[in-house]
């Protein structure tokens, strides 16, 4: 195929009732990337992916994948994306191959074909020896990595992975996000929703949805220098003062306790070390370290939702 | 076609583990064969019986005896006013009381009307028409006797009986109940088992968010929803077989027409059972409520469709809504093939009402049966 986007959504928006669950989303997936949809609970992450899958009408806006218009087209949009949802749907009364089986068969996996490809995705996520479980009977990361094979037997071109790593410990969400990168870097577009910041900054280009709407995209380096956050851990002979002491800055966004290390976020285009360094020495408080940090996904997704929330709390100017 | 089989497959295998269910689909038939054939019995006989006897003479007596000898009277104590007739009733421990007035004996002697009392308790009206009915037969029989007595005593001849009326039972001389129940049990039993399983499989997939997997799937509507209720019309015919089998060999109910004709016909039966289900799947969130709403369907079937009180006793509004019932044609169609032996044009009339219900049935539940989400 051409180098065409995987994805185009044009002010996709979804009303259930009165409240707007999605609105005015547009956003573009190239082929190959791994684009991350990060949000709260609530957000809108679950709609805008139904609607891009063509199981959820828009009430507006457009959208093409992997070539089909997701309101007139949604069948052929199926027949070409891999999903995976939030709960592993996965037949836990069937064992591992069956679930397999079933999933190749649903996905029109030829029957010459479906034998090899079940073994393939059998080796390639580690299932050889459960290959007989009960898939009920699997720990939450196995299962994950079953519901993963599941919903990529079938080589398709785009994956929808709808929180795949909600409630599965650390270790098996490492692994999982390994698993992501190798399936992307065989040619398939991933887009995989997440409340986790860690995994944010494991794709390649982010998007963040907050109450049904867009507030940025780009990669994770440029979401977060956008921001112009400066980050500092502090340590000191009393954190509450040190507290206390910072957040009388203007430029403050944000402290926060990390044990004994205070850590304050600040927006700002100058340097404001020397400030802060200043303020503490004002409130009389000792200063055993304070060090410059990167700012991470999640202190620009902070302050986003702090500016939104600023913007929806002042009362509104007749229009 | 590859689709469809897989999800037929997939629901076998399930259904397979699921020990539960699949114990409940073959137990279930057998356990209420054997309930309604062997505890349900309309033919009421052995009732507790109390007598007054103010009489106490060699006529009352021989009353009495000739009661009892029908078998539908036990006597089970006498009494000595109609206080203690109201208590034995009361405390359950008769249901009928004979009441033979003083100088019984002495007017049927003196070849007057003797006259005697059958108080009957209506509280259960089933056994009320039984009590009085034997008992009025033998009075009447009696009576015909006595009075041929006295015209011989007097040297008259004996009269010709005016109109003789000869009544014969057919289909089931013996009025054994099992056999009119069993056929009819087909019909419920597959009304039971075939909505409430449909319903819940779909629901069971919607509760655990394998639906959502499907729908997202290239999975087609028609090829998803007839492979998941193939499984279903199979264990279907299997109960059937199983009820029709067992309902032989233990209540020997015979089968006088096609069993060919009667398979046929039962898939339009089952097939209008499995729409209701869906359409029922398709309002239902858990598979408690499809369970409820199954159950809620089922009640009215029992008592409405003449399964257990005939369709002719029924005022106008519940036999319309009998009608409307699938199982209301279905238990004809089947009582008449099985014990009438009758023929497809023979039971066409209660066909196509069938045919037409499921023809509804379709087209409600494909338009709410939909394979997106919200």
């Amino acid at each position: 195929m051409t180098d065409a986007p995987a994805i185009v959504a044009e002010h996709l928006s979804r009303r259930f009732g009165a409240l707007w669950a999605v609105r005015d989303v547009s956003l573009t997936v190239q082929r190959g990337e791994i684009f991350g949809v990060l949000g709260p609970n609530g957000a809108g992450k679950s709609t805008t992916i139904r609607m891009l899958c063509g199981i959820l009408d828009p009430s507006g806006g457009k959208g093409t994948v992997v070539g089909f218009d997701v309101a007139t087209q949604s069948e052929r949009i199926k027949q070409n994306i891999g999903y995976m949802t939030q709960r592993f749907s996965l037949y836990e009364d069937l064992t591992v191959a069956e679930n397999l089986r079933f999933y190749a068969s649903i996905y029109g996996v030829s029957a010459r074909e479906r034998k090899q490809r079940i073994e393939e995705v059998l080796a390639a996520s580690g299932l050889l020896q459960r290959r007989d479980q009960l898939a009920g009977t699997l720990s939450g990361g196995w299962k994950q990595r079953v519901a993963l094979a599941s919903s990529t037997i079938h080589r398709p071109p785009l994956l929808f992975l709808d929180e795949p790593t909600a409630g599965v410990d650390p270790v098996s969400r490492r692994q999982f996000w390994d698993q992501i990168h190798v399936i992307a870097a065989q040619g398939t577009t991933v887009l995989v929703t997440t409340h986790y910041m860690d995994e944010a900054e494991r794709c390649h280009r982010l998007a963040f949805i907050f109450r049904g709407e867009l507030l940025a995209t780009g990669t994770p380096v440029e979401i977060v220098e956008r921001r112009n956050l400066q980050v500092f851990e502090i340590e000191t002979d009393d954190s509450i003062a040190t507290a206390e002491a910072l957040r009388k800055l203007p430029e403050v966004e944000e402290v926060n306790y990390f044990g004994h290390v205070t850590r304050v976020c600040l927006r700002a285009t100058n340097d404001l070390e020397a400030s802060l360094r200043a303020a503490l020495e004002r409130a009389q408080l000792h200063v055993t370290r304070c060090d410059r940090i990167r700012p991470s996904v999640e202190d620009a997704f902070v302050s986003m939702v702090r500016e939104d929330e600023a913007l929806r709390a002042k009362p509104k100017v007749a229009a | 076609m590859t689709r469809l089989l897989a999800v037929a497959w997939k629901e076998l295998v399930q259904l397979r583990r699921d020990r539960m269910t699949f114990g409940m689909m073959v137990g279930i038939p057998i356990m209420q064969l054997l309930l309604f054939g062997y505890a349900i019995n309309t033919d009421v006989r052995h009732m507790p019986s109390v007598v007054y006897d103010q009489d106490r003479s060699a006529e009352s007596r021989d009353l009495v005896q000739r009661l009892i000898v029908t078998g539908f009277y036990d006597v089970v104590g006498h009494v000595e006013d109609y206080e203690q007739i109201s208590r034995a009733m009361r405390e359950g421990r008769a249901h009928v009381a004979v009441v033979i007035p003083p100088r019984f004996g002495e007017a049927l002697r003196s070849g007057k009307t003797a006259k005697a009392q059958l108080v009957v308790d209506g509280s259960d009206p089933q056994t009320v028409a039984s009590a009085t009915n034997t008992a009025v037969s033998l009075a009447a029989a009696r009576s015909i006797e006595l009075s041929a007595q006295r015209l011989a005593t007097r040297g008259q001849p004996p009269l010709m009986q005016p109109v003789a009326l000869e009544p014969t039972t057919w289909y089931n001389p013996e009025l054994k109940t099992a056999i009119y129940v069993v056929p009819g049990l087909v019909g419920v039993i597959l009304t039971m088992t075939m909505i409430m399983f449909t319903a819940m499989a779909i629901v069971r997939e919607r509760e655990r968010g394998t639906l959502e997997q499907l729908i997202v799937s290239p999975v087609g509507r028609f090829e998803l929803v007839v492979g998941k209720i193939l499984p279903y019309i199979a264990i279907g015919y299997i109960q059937m077989s199983l009820i029709l089998l067992v309902g032989r060999l233990i209540f020997q109910v015979p089968l006088q027409g096609s069993l060919a004709l009667l398979y046929a016909l039962a898939s339009a039966f089952i097939a209008a059972n499995l729409a209701l289900g869906l359409f029922f799947s398709t309002i239902a969130k858990t598979q408690q409520q499809a369970m409820q709403m199954s159950f809620f369907f089922l009640l009215p079937n029992i008592l409405l469709s003449g399964f257990m009180f005939p369709y002719e006793g029924m005022p106008r509004f519940a036999q319309l809504l009998a009608t409307v019932l699938p199982l209301t044609h279905f238990l004809r169609v089947v009582r008449g093939i099985t014990l009438k032996g009758a023929t497809f044009m023979e039971v066409q009339a209660e066909f196509t009402p069938l045919l037409i219900i499921l023809a509804v049935l379709l087209v409600l539940t494909s338009t709410r049966f939909s394979k997106k989400l919200g």
